[in-house]
């Protein structure tokens, strides 16, 4: 098409969109659709061929819809609590002067990286009938049900929404906060009328991806949901409980509701965003401020310590000879006799590394195609890199299992390789990474492009020379966060490893599995302790390669 | 930039984690449930008894293995399936991926545990039993329970965890044993009673002596070999098999119709029924169906009687898979919340 086409610069930047189009939409049609759908079509399997039974058998239950409203209510409130918790500590570490950025950074995102069971087996440490503050400071806690559910999703989805209002609330343009303070104008008034707005992107974008998160999961309200059942819960209970994949499949298509809506909701939100960074932007400066920094700072550092409470207290488990009955130090936990050993380590290093990469560069490029190089495909696109935060782990290893896993299939010969579980992980966390992306994307004014094809530039220049340096820091935020996920993702990842491909996460299950709960918290510790290896390595590399004001995650 | 970060954690980093594969010559792959340091110990014993034997293990759970077997159907990748809950290894989806085989010494194993046309031989299983935190039962001034019929008495009220019959195994075998041992009307209206003592119905088979063991609840309904390890870990906890009879599950072995490696599948079969075989897993397992072997120190310790059969409740695993919807979705119906 570029050869036959004449050379002017309008059909090149057509060329070159078509071009970064057709590099997102094929795999994702090749790695996501079709698995997703080739699961998803059990839902309208019955017995006598294809029809509609197991939805009308679905939606006739009552318990569907009591499922339905305890999913909503749980979901919706932990959302809220999550956004706002995450916006107060983002802005507090944008846009006032607290001490110690670095570590708040790293600090609150520790939930990612440590496995489900060690968050669950925290709060129970914690909270439960004989938790720390029950047992030894003498509450009297119940922490099983509707709340527990609540406040374990809370701290579950936290750092997701962090990620994504920090690189909201990254970018400022100066001379609008100036010449609203020379107006006049209060501390609240110009929060709501030019830090409000210019964040919307990010704050819908952090609800969404916040409530699709928690609606999806099963592992929180599992262990700490007692008797409170959800909609993902009772898709466990068809699928691994009871094998009946095609009910499982009707709750599966039911969680992708959320997705389409805000799929609708953004189309008539974004008409109405403005870019931050234009031509003649300023960055802003943050001033110190006593007061305003001691407030920020009690709220920051009250934050952080109940989200490291979580892990600190498995940590101090995992070193003690039997927690709560004998608390004497041990180090018997760490004596790892799992098959293996640490082996499964270099596996899951490898594809956390490689899934890091490959969804910084296609979820980057999917957010530019979506938001910069429009093609009719735009709007699929955008929708596709939202869709993965909607579909259960499990629901997204099962696709790729039944697609990937058949003998027609001339990809099959990736089934049972790493290369597809990098593949899957790499869609399974897409989301939050394309969301990220656009976010930052979005305050990048769209001037450049116009300045740069007035100066006679393409805009594949403008985005080499302007806005990828503008954007990098943002990819290596993006980077370390796929790569946090990755170490401990699970429940999509065992339907697709092999005796040859094991995984580091995995082992934990098997740990947990046989009862060594508290070897299980041991090897976790460990995978924590190498992701912080990790990161300290590429935060090295940083600063050997004279980047030493980068931070990894904005 | 990135591809040389990728490198960097990938060859650096990792080095020292390095453990070398192994070049494996004809290997099987067989899928488990059996639990990982049980499966190793069987296994290690089995390359003593056939020294050509590779062995690709995928272990998962029962709920996830099944559901992967079903999801892998139409292009099986294992050779055997080993140790593997006999009513779901009995479903029409799992059953159809096997192929009739009885292993050479099938007769060390009595009939009833071996299916009329060979298509799976059960060798061991588990059985319910409950865990008693003995400090929060004392605490409270309770008694030690010996019964299910005793879990039912006023004074336990909101001290019971007990598995999901939906989502559990283990929780299934449990109410479906009462049903058997009691017949419906009488099996139901004890639930019923049972039902307004349950603190929670958890989803899952293990956690519910977890959670007695870490002193969340004082009794937890799950299965001896979990309570054994608790006790053999530290937790002040009692193993009691409930007086009525424990339900108890089947462990067992088929080969998958698909597979290319066959001969060596066989011989691997072979050595699951012998006397060697059982002899191990005397060492691991509350039930073995092979006769002759011992019970270990630590299961007598924990209060498993010699005579193992006298305590177990004679299921009929074929009714219990066959009305496993149907208990399944009126106990959900009635109890769960």
């Amino acid at each position: 098409m570029t050869t036959l086409a004449p050379r002017g610069r309008a059909t090149s930047d057509a060329a070159v969109g078509w071009c970064l189009t057709l590099i997102v939409a094929v795999p994702f049609v090749v790695f996501l659709v079709v698995p997703l759908a080739s699961i998803l079509v059990r839902g309208f399997e019955t017995p006598d061929g294809l029809g509609l039974q197991n939805f009308t058998q679905t939606f006739g239950s009552a318990r569907f819809w009591d499922l339905t409203v305890n999913s909503l209510a749980m979901a919706g409130l932990s959302t809220v609590i999550v956004v706002s918790l995450a916006y107060g500590y983002a802005y507090a570490l944008q846009r006032t002067a607290v001490p110690l950025k670095p570590f708040l950074r790293i600090a609150c995102l520790v939930p990612l990286f440590a496995p489900s069971l060690v968050q669950a087996q925290g709060l129970v440490l914690l909270l439960g009938r004989n938790g720390f503050l029950n047992r030894f400071l003498g509450f009297d806690i119940d922490i099983y049900g509707f709340w527990g559910v609540v406040i374990a999703s809370s701290l579950y989805a936290f750092p997701y929404a962090f990620l994504i209002l920090s690189a909201a609330l990254a970018v400022a343009d100066a001379r609008i906060y100036d010449s609203a303070e020379a107006l006049g104008a209060g501390p609240l008034r110009i929060f709501k009328d030019a830090t409000l707005p210019a964040t919307r992107f990010g704050l819908v974008s952090a609800c969404f991806i916040a409530f699709t998160l928690v609606v999806t999961d099963f592992g929180n309200p599992i262990v700490i949901g007692g008797d409170f059942s959800v909609l993902a819960t009772e898709m466990y209970n068809q699928v691994i409980g009871q094998a009946q994949f095609g009910l499982g499949a009707v709750i599966g298509i039911v969680l992708l509701v959320p997705a389409i809506v805000t799929k609708l909701l953004n189309n008539t939100l974004s008409g109405r965003t403005h870019a931050i960074i234009t031509d003649g932007a300023r960055p802003l400066t943050i001033e110190p401020s006593p007061m305003r920094d001691l407030c920020w700072s009690l709220f920051v550092y009250g934050l952080v310590a109940v989200i490291l409470s979580v892990p600190l207290i498995v940590l101090i488990a995992s070193f003690t000879q039997l927690w709560p009955y004998n608390m004497a130090f041990s180090l018997r936990h760490y004596h790892f006799d799992v098959q293996n050993g640490l082996a499964p380590f270099k596996n899951s290093l490898i594809v956390s590394a490689s899934a890091a990469t490959i969804g910084v560069v296609l979820s980057t490029l999917a957010a530019l195609v979506a938001n910069r190089f429009r093609t009719a495909l735009s709007g699929p696109i955008g929708f596709l890199s939202i869709l993965p935060s909607a579909v259960p782990g499990m629901v997204l290893g099962l696709g790729y299992l039944v697609t990937f896993n058949d003998p027609a299939n001339p990809l099959g010969f990736l089934y049972g390789t790493l290369t597809l579980l990098v593949v899957m992980i790499t869609y399974y966390n897409f989301a939050n990474a394309y969301l990220t992306a656009s976010t930052s994307l979005g305050q990048i004014g769209k001037t450049f492009d116009e300045a740069s094809t007035m100066l006679g530039g393409s805009r594949l220049t403008t985005l080499f020379k302007i806005t990828l340096p503008l954007l990098w820091p943002t990819m290596i935020g993006m980077w370390v966060f796929y790569f946090m996920r990755t170490m401990v993702t699970l429940s999509a990842i065992i339907f697709l490893i092999t005796p040859s491909t094991q995984m580091a996460s995995v082992s934990v299950l098997q740990l947990s599995d046989r009862g060594a709960i508290n070897q299980a918290a041991a090897f976790s510790i460990c995978i924590m302790a190498v992701v912080v290896l990790c990161l300290a390595l590429v935060r090295g590399l940083l600063i050997l390669t004279g980047n030493r004001h980068v931070a990894l995650i904005r | 930039m990135k591809r040389r970060m990728h490198i960097s954690l990938s060859t650096v980093l990792v080095a020292s984690l390095l453990g070398s594969a192994a070049a494996y010559a004809e290997p099987i792959t067989v899928y488990t449930a059996y639990e990982e340091d049980e499966a190793n110990a069987f296994l290690e014993a089995a390359k003593k008894a056939i020294p050509d034997l590779e062995v690709n293990l995928l272990r998962l759970s029962t709920g996830d293995l099944a559901a992967r077997i079903i999801a892998e159907k139409n292009n099986p990748r294992h050779d055997v399936l080993w140790g593997f809950a006999l009513t779901s290894m009995i479903s029409p989806e799992i059953l159809d991926t096997l192929e009739s085989y009885a292993p050479q010494g099938v007769d060390n194993v009595p009939q009833r545990f071996v299916d009329d046309e060979n298509r799976w031989t059960a060798v061991t299983g588990y059985m319910a039993a409950f865990c008693v935190n003995k400090p929060r039962l004392e605490g409270a001034g309770l008694p030690m329970p010996t019964s299910w019929a005793d879990l039912a008495k006023p004074a336990y009220k909101g001290e019971i965890v007990m598995p999901n019959p939906a989502s559990s195994g283990t929780g299934y075998i449990q109410i479906d044993s009462l049903l058997q041992m009691m017949g419906d009307e009488e099996g139901w209206a004890y639930l019923d009673k049972l039902d307004e003592n349950v603190a929670q119905y958890i989803k899952s088979g293990s956690r519910p002596c977890n959670m007695a063991s870490a002193g969340e609840y004082a009794i937890g309904a799950s299965f001896a070999l979990r309570a054994i390890k608790n006790i053999e870990e530290g937790y002040p906890i009692a193993m009691v098999v409930p007086s009525e009879g424990a339900g108890n599950e089947l462990e067992a072995n088929g080969l998958v119709a698909t597979s290319e490696n066959k001969e060596m599948a066989k011989k691997f079969l072979d050595w699951t029924v012998s006397q060697a075989a059982a002899d191990v897993y005397y060492d691991w397992k509350a039930i073995v169906t092979i006769p002759g072997g011992k019970m270990p120190q630590n299961f007598v310790d924990a209060g498993l009687p010699a005579d193992i059969g006298s305590v177990l409740y004679d299921v009929d695993f074929q009714a219990a898979a066959d009305d496993r919807d149907q208990i399944t979705s009126e106990w959900q119906k009635k109890f769960e919340r």
